[in-house]
């Protein structure tokens, strides 16, 4: 194929929209796959395919089926885009047994509905909630000893600039965090370890990048003055979810990844331009990865060297490359990676991260230890730290591993994924042209975005199962209208040759996933009901309590009943329902559901929530188990009357 | 209602009484069952819970309230209840009924469980009890059902939680003691013990009784890893084994179940198992005093997990127990198991890793995986709960310091050994005495002449009078043809060592019984220590002695050879009629006065029974042994394998066509040929007596009366009863 197809620059006109540039692109990339099936063409007839049509490929490869009463070998965190939510998923079957709603409401589980999850989302003096949407790319767990501990895992929301953290022993979202002084946030990855205190080798930052630069500060000045727009690297404390410190750099962050040794993270760049209009952001031949010397960052907050913007009281240090010019004293290094790159990732054995070129065809490897280097004043030019810059295909994104030495990316223009290995990659970028990197190549259908194999980014990389995001899916499931799911692809890699055994239509529209070795997660089978300060935990303690117009309905269930079986309150009464669920048989949750008011939440056995509305309609109102629980799930009820 | 009239029925006559198939499987136990009988005062019922299940006994504390019906169809609640209780708030929990069969699996004397009632009040006091059905032989006519109940109304008001034995306590033993039944050990035994079990069991799941608490197992950290090989030789892991035809389906040669298990918290044994990281990742879970399990089931189809657990939050199916402890599990202690890590691990398609939360449970002493099931009776499709177990012990070498040793409870049978130790002591003296008096009766028949018969009659006496007043009255040791019987159906059902050596003089005297029957024939028995036939012939002697000789007679041969065979058609009947009904053949047993004689006391049983004995001994007196030569199955059953004894009595050439013994042959056991029926022969040495008698024996007679005509000497009589010859050669050319 040829590197020509690539480039859309020269006929890109200025007013084209993003949609038709895709369709450009696609032509361009036409011809690309045209080549492809040439050449996959010849090979048929010599009996052998490299197709990765499922039918093809079934007996092939791994089976992916799970039967009856088996359970799956990886659990899948998957985003859920602007569903706002998260997704679990099991692996190889491709099951979805969970979601974890996050930003959004969710009317199954009361997700802001009920006054916990409004606390956790974030609210308006009134109550209401602060904001109705999101947009979740990025999911990623925990570490420890670079691997999954099966703690946390976070998940961005690009819209409105929120961090949140789930608790993987309930799945449950418990901290939702907003970041200041930036727009765009996309890319975000945990630590590994401390970049100082080599004792914490566990998770204890997670860094976001922004995407979109902004006015900074963002106060209704300077709008129109470009150079005035800023994007910001931001690191978070893990534990406390506080914002710990930002960093002002050139250009924007887009992906993010985050070195075994603590010392470093990246983010790639794709808009060094700065510009505003997709046209002026591909300018430039070379954008960059750039690299942030952690522990250099936190000296300079320590020592004060950091300013403050606007509200926000997070300390901004300076990581402009004018003022970064000295290795010895960086806090960072701009690594140049060709042509917008899109994704950076850190191999399994801790040696190199990873870019892709997006509009350039090839991927780039930088030399983690040459970075440091650099940092100390050793590598004469940061350009010395990339090992590797090869030509993978058309649309190059983002990378998986096997642990085998090999990166698995995907190559969106080519509707592909490229097999590569990186050591003879290095090999042939140091001229031996007899090195063959790409080890395979398979078609995927369509346009797959990210990428990820089974434990790919921990040093456990166990090479088993890679799963594509394909952001288009035409024509592979029965046609639903013109709004088309994503098509989640499975691929066992464990042999040289990749084999499709699987896919499935998601709704839309995840980004990014983790898969997960089954024996690191380890769920809770009930709630705790210490863990809820409000919880009712006997029901003798239920009742109504009234104090002036506010009035607290406590209530517990038990199957099938809820009790107090019915309660009054008077028109005008701001009412809180406090429920505790007492059940403690595991799956045994209770809906509570009132009839005209609006509401309708869950408690799982041992959980505890509460609702807050304002009684406006005189009249009984039955309350019922939304929730089926029991023979006589239909008879659990509870009355509320309210008096004129 | 009909259920309660139902259950009246039963109480009139509880032998093989049917039950209704629901009774073990309704959730509403007390709609077949009358609970109300074993616990006064109570109104209304829970349904069946727990694991044993139990139901809980309500008394209403507002006067009329009636029964409340509490049909919770979650019969799952363990808090004991709807909570919410606006209904429960008015009544007030008196006590637990629980049946005896959802418990525990202990068969008595037929091989068949008592089904019993048991009513415990909230302080652990037995209430009340009441047999709904027994198979119990001995229970059906010699002895009533009576004192049956009349037993078990003496736990009323017992604390389950006390040792309760049978039998008055001797000094230094700490127990209770009970009554038992006279003549029915073996059954009152096995009831004892499903009254404690069931008991204690109920107890200690409502908290009653506290757990006992076990010193914790110190491991021993290998530096090996063991291979699944490795684990199965050296006992890590271990194997429960269901077959289908265990639960009453047919046998298709696959198991019905087949698991493996073992303990998880030793380290050497769970990394193993689990893998390191797995171990480790299970240990940060487990708190103190908690203990992680794993069950993998390798064959057959049935779920040892259920489905009750999705309900209830209890696994039905699986327990574990440690002596009279017994831990189940909720869903919450249980994890996914997500493989075994030890090279050459079976295949399996279910497993589990169960959490035992109590310091009850230590892995230093042997505990039990429990597969809980129900058998299918094939012929009526009725459902009882059986249960299954194997014991698993962490091996020496994964315990510091080793096994702990463990005081094994003295079984019963031990105990009763024991107590009895004198009177055993003087019965196996007696066997031996009488054994060894047979062996030797060369030597004392030759004491011996027809008119003196002393050396043989002085033990023959004294073995009689023993047998009749210390085996027969005072040891009640009477062998029986039920006894036979009851062997065939344990061998059918569910034979139980323990339950024969409950009671030690019947199983000596069966003991000596088949060994001399095989030797000597059954004469030895039958002859010299029979208690009865020795006091049916003790009684014609008797009669002989006060002048009755007179109107003494035995019948015509004809007659004799003809009526003999009746005993084999009694036998044979009474064995064809037992795989049929067992009842029934027990029932027909009473051919035998034995009970009536020894056991229940002549004049404690209904007339027709007194009169049968009365008559049979009064023709005792008249005629030698009636009874015995005619209509007892047990003799008839025993002279079958005497055809085979090793050693017979002597005859000479000459009894051919003498027939002198014949004459007073007792038994009738000599026919014209001179040859001796042994299957009739009571070894009364009669005929031995004569055949060394010189006066008596007609041939040797007439060879004493030729030598003292010819002036030859009479040499001692050889052991061919004939004179031996002084110079055999010239002596046997002169003839």
């Amino acid at each position: 194929m040829s590197a020509d197809n690539n480039n859309p620059k020269n006929d890109s006109p200025l007013d084209l929209d993003r949609r038709k540039f895709l369709n450009t692109a696609a032509v361009a990339g036409v011809a690309g796959t045209l080549l492809t099936v040439g050449g996959l063409a010849g090979c048929k007839k010599e009996g052998t395919s490299t197709t990765g049509g499922v039918a093809a490929s079934a007996t092939a490869g791994s089976s992916h089926e799970v039967a009856p009463g088996e359970l799956d070998s990886y659990y899948g965190f998957w985003s859920g885009g602007h569903m706002g939510d998260v997704r679990v998923l099991g692996l190889p079957s491709g099951r979805e047994i969970h979601r974890i709603p996050v930003f959004n409401p969710d009317a199954l589980v009361g997700w802001g509905i009920t006054n916990e999850s409004k606390a956790i989302m974030g609210t308006n003096s009134d109550g209401s909630l602060k904001y109705h949407v999101a947009d979740t790319h990025h999911v990623h767990g925990s570490y420890k000893d670079g691997t999954y501990d099966g703690k946390y895992a976070w998940v961005n929301d690009k819209i409105n600039c929120r961090i949140a953290r789930m608790r993987l022993d309930v799945m449950d979202c418990d901290k939702i965090t907003e970041i200041p002084n930036i727009q765009g946030f996309h890319g975000i990855f945990p630590d590994k370890r401390d970049p100082v205190d080599q004792a914490i080798n566990y998770t204890t930052r997670v860094f976001c990048g922004s995407e979109f630069h902004a006015p900074l500060p963002n106060d209704g000045h300077d709008m129109d003055d470009l150079t005035k727009y800023r994007a910001l690297f931001t690191c978070v404390d893990a534990e406390t979810m506080d914002v710990r410190w930002q960093v002002l750099i050139d250009g924007n962050c887009d992906l993010v990844a985050t070195s075994y040794d603590g010392k470093l993270a990246a983010t790639n760049q794709y808009n060094t331009e700065g510009g505003v209009k997709y046209v002026d952001m591909m300018n430039a031949e070379k954008d960059a990865c750039l690299f942030f010397n952690i522990a250099r960052i936190e000296q300079a907050v320590k020592d004060g060297k950091f300013k403050t913007y606007g509200k926000s009281k997070v300390p901004v240090v300076d990581g402009t490359l004018e003022s970064n010019k000295d290795p010895k004293t960086a806090l960072v290094a701009s690594v140049p990676v060709p042509k917008n790159p899109h994704g950076v990732n850190a191999s399994p054995e801790g040696k190199y991260f990873i870019c892709a070129g997006k509009l350039s065809p090839t991927g780039t490897i930088i030399d983690l230890s040459l970075v440091l280097k650099w940092f100390d004043g050793e590598l004469k030019s940061i350009d010395e730290a990339i090992v590797a810059e090869v030509e993978l295909g058309l649309g190059p994104l983002h990378t998986a591993f096997d642990g085998r030495g090999n990166a698995f990316t995907t190559l969106f223009l080519d509707s592909q994924v490229v097999k590569w290995n990186l050591e003879n990659a290095i090999k042939f970028y140091k001229g031996d042209k007899n090195a063959k990197y790409v080890v395979d190549r398979i078609d995927v259908q369509y346009q797959p975005g990210h990428l990820n194999a089974s434990m790919s980014e921990t040093k456990d990389a166990d090479g088993k199962w890679l799963a594509v995001g394909c952001k288009f899916s035409k024509d592979r499931f029965l046609p639903a209208g013109p709004l088309h799911p994503e098509n989640e692809q499975l691929i066992d890699i464990s042999g040289e040759k990749m084999v499709m055994v699987s896919e499935h239509p998601v709704r839309p529209e995840p980004h990014d996933f983790i898969i997960v070795k089954r024996d690191i997660i380890k769920p809770r089978q009930v709630y705790n009901l210490d863990e809820f300060p409000n919880a009712v935990k006997d029901p003798a303690e239920c009742g109504v309590f009234r104090q002036g117009n506010k009035v607290t309905v406590k209530i517990t269930s038990m199957a099938p009943a809820f009790y107090l079986s019915d309660f009054k309150v008077k028109v005008g009464d701001e009412v809180t329902i406090i429920l505790t669920n007492l059940d403690k048989v595991e799956d045994l949750t209770h809906g509570f559901a009132i009839e005209k008011y609006n509401i309708n939440f869950i408690v799982n056995p041992q959980e505890t929530k509460s609702v807050t509305f304002k009684a406006d309609k005189p009249g009984m109102y039955w309350c019922y188990c939304s929730h089926f629980c029991h023979a006589l799930h239909l008879e659990m009820r509870s009355r509320m009357l309210v008096e004129a | 209602m009909l259920m309660l009239m139902f259950a009246s029925a039963v109480y009139a006559n509880s032998y093989e009484a049917p039950l209704p198939a629901e009774l073990s499987t309704d959730p509403d136990l007390c709609a077949y069952v009358p609970c109300g009988d074993v616990i006064a005062g109570a109104d209304s019922f829970s349904e069946r819970k727990g694991k044993p299940t139990y139901v809980e006994a309500y008394r209403s504390k507002k006067g009329d309230h009636g029964k409340i019906d509490d049909h919770e169809s979650n019969g799952d609640s363990q808090e004991g209840g709807n909570h919410h209780g606006d209904k429960n708030d008015d009544r007030e929990l008196i006590g637990y009924v629980f049946l005896s069969t959802d418990i525990v699996d202990i068969p008595a004397y037929s091989g068949k469980p008592v089904v019993t009632l048991i009513g415990m009040d909230t302080k652990g006091i037995i209430t009340g009890a009441k047999v709904l059905r027994h198979s119990e032989p001995i229970l059906l006519l010699g002895i009533p059902e009576g004192e049956l109940t009349k037993f078990i109304k003496q736990y009323v008001g017992k604390f389950v939680g006390d040792k309760i034995e049978i039998g008055k306590p001797r000094e230094g033993q700490s127990y209770i003691g009970l009554d038992a039944i006279t003549g029915a050990t073996v059954t009152v035994v096995a009831q004892n013990q499903v009254m404690m079990r069931c008991g204690v069991q109920i107890a200690r799941q409502v908290g009653i009784l506290k757990p006992t608490i076990r010193p914790q197992a110190k491991f021993t950290e290998l530096a090996k890893s063991p291979t699944w090989d490795d684990l199965v030789t050296e006992g890590g892991v271990q194997r429960l084994l269901v077959k289908r035809e265990d639960v009453g389906l047919e046998a298709t040669g696959t198991p019905y179940l087949d698991l493996w298990f073992g303990y998880l918290n030793q380290p050497t044994l769970g990394r193993a198992i689990l893998g390191k990281s797995n171990y480790e990742s299970l240990m940060t879970r487990l708190k103190p005093d908690e203990h992680a399990i794993f069950i993998i089931r390798t064959g057959g189809g049935e779920s040892f997990k259920g489905s009750g657990f999705v309900r209830g939050g209890i696994y039905d199916r699986i327990q574990v127990a440690q002596e009279m402890d017994t831990f189940t599990f909720r869903d919450l202690d249980y994890l996914n198991l997500y493989g075994i890590e030890a090279a050459g691990a079976p295949a399996f398609n279910e497993s589990a890793i169960f959490i035992i939360r109590s310091k009850s449970f230590s892995a230093a002493y042997p505990w039990k995986l429990v597969f809980l099931a129900n058998k299918m009776d094939k012929s009526t499709g009725h459902r009882t709960f059986t249960s299954f177990d194997a014991e698993s012990w962490l091996p020496d070498a994964y315990l510091q310091g080793g096994r702990p040793v463990v005081i094994v409870p003295e079984p019963t049978w031990l105990r009763i050994w024991k107590d009895k130790a004198w009177g055993i002591v003087a019965f196996t003296a007696l066997l031996l005495l009488i054994g060894t008096v047979y062996a030797k009766r060369d030597w004392l028949v030759r004491r011996c002449t027809r008119k003196n018969k002393y050396w043989v009659d002085g033990f023959k006496y004294f073995g009689w009078i023993a047998s009749i007043g210390f085996v027969g009255f005072a040891m009640m040791a009477q062998p029986s043809i039920t006894q036979v019987l009851t062997w065939f159906h344990a061998l059918l059902f569910h034979w139980e060592w323990e339950l024969f050596l409950t009671d030690p003089f019947i199983f000596i005297f069966w003991w000596f019984i088949i060994i001399t029957v095989f030797i000597w024939g059954r004469g030895l028995f039958c002859g010299w220590l029979c208690p009865f036939g020795s006091l049916s012939e003790l009684l014609y002697k008797m009669g002989g002695w006060v002048g009755l000789k007179r109107f003494q007679f035995l019948l015509p041969e004809r007659i004799h050879h003809q009526l003999k065979w009746l005993k084999y058609a009694i036998f044979y009947g009474l064995l064809a009629v037992s795989f049929f009904s067992m009842g029934l053949a027990e029932k027909l047993a009473e051919v035998e006065p034995f009970k009536t004689t020894f056991l229940v006391g002549i004049f404690n049983r209904a007339w027709p029974y007194t009169l049968f004995v009365a008559i049979l001994l009064g023709l005792s007196i008249f005629t030698e042994r009636p009874f015995c030569k005619y209509l007892c199955p047990l003799g008839a059953a025993l002279a079958i394998p005497t055809t085979f004894r090793w050693f017979g009595l002597k005859r000479k050439p000459a009894c051919t066509t003498c027939s002198a013994c014949a004459k007073g042959c007792g038994s009738l056991a000599i026919n014209p040929k001179g040859e001796i029926d042994q299957r009739e022969c009571m070894l009364c040495l009669d005929c031995m007596v004569m055949y060394y008698d010189e006066h008596a024996c007609p041939p040797l007679s007439q060879e004493r009366k030729r030598r003292e005509r010819a002036g030859l000497p009479l040499t001692p009589v050889g052991a061919d009863g004939h004179y031996i010859p002084i110079m055999p050669l010239p002596a046997e050319e002169k003839r």
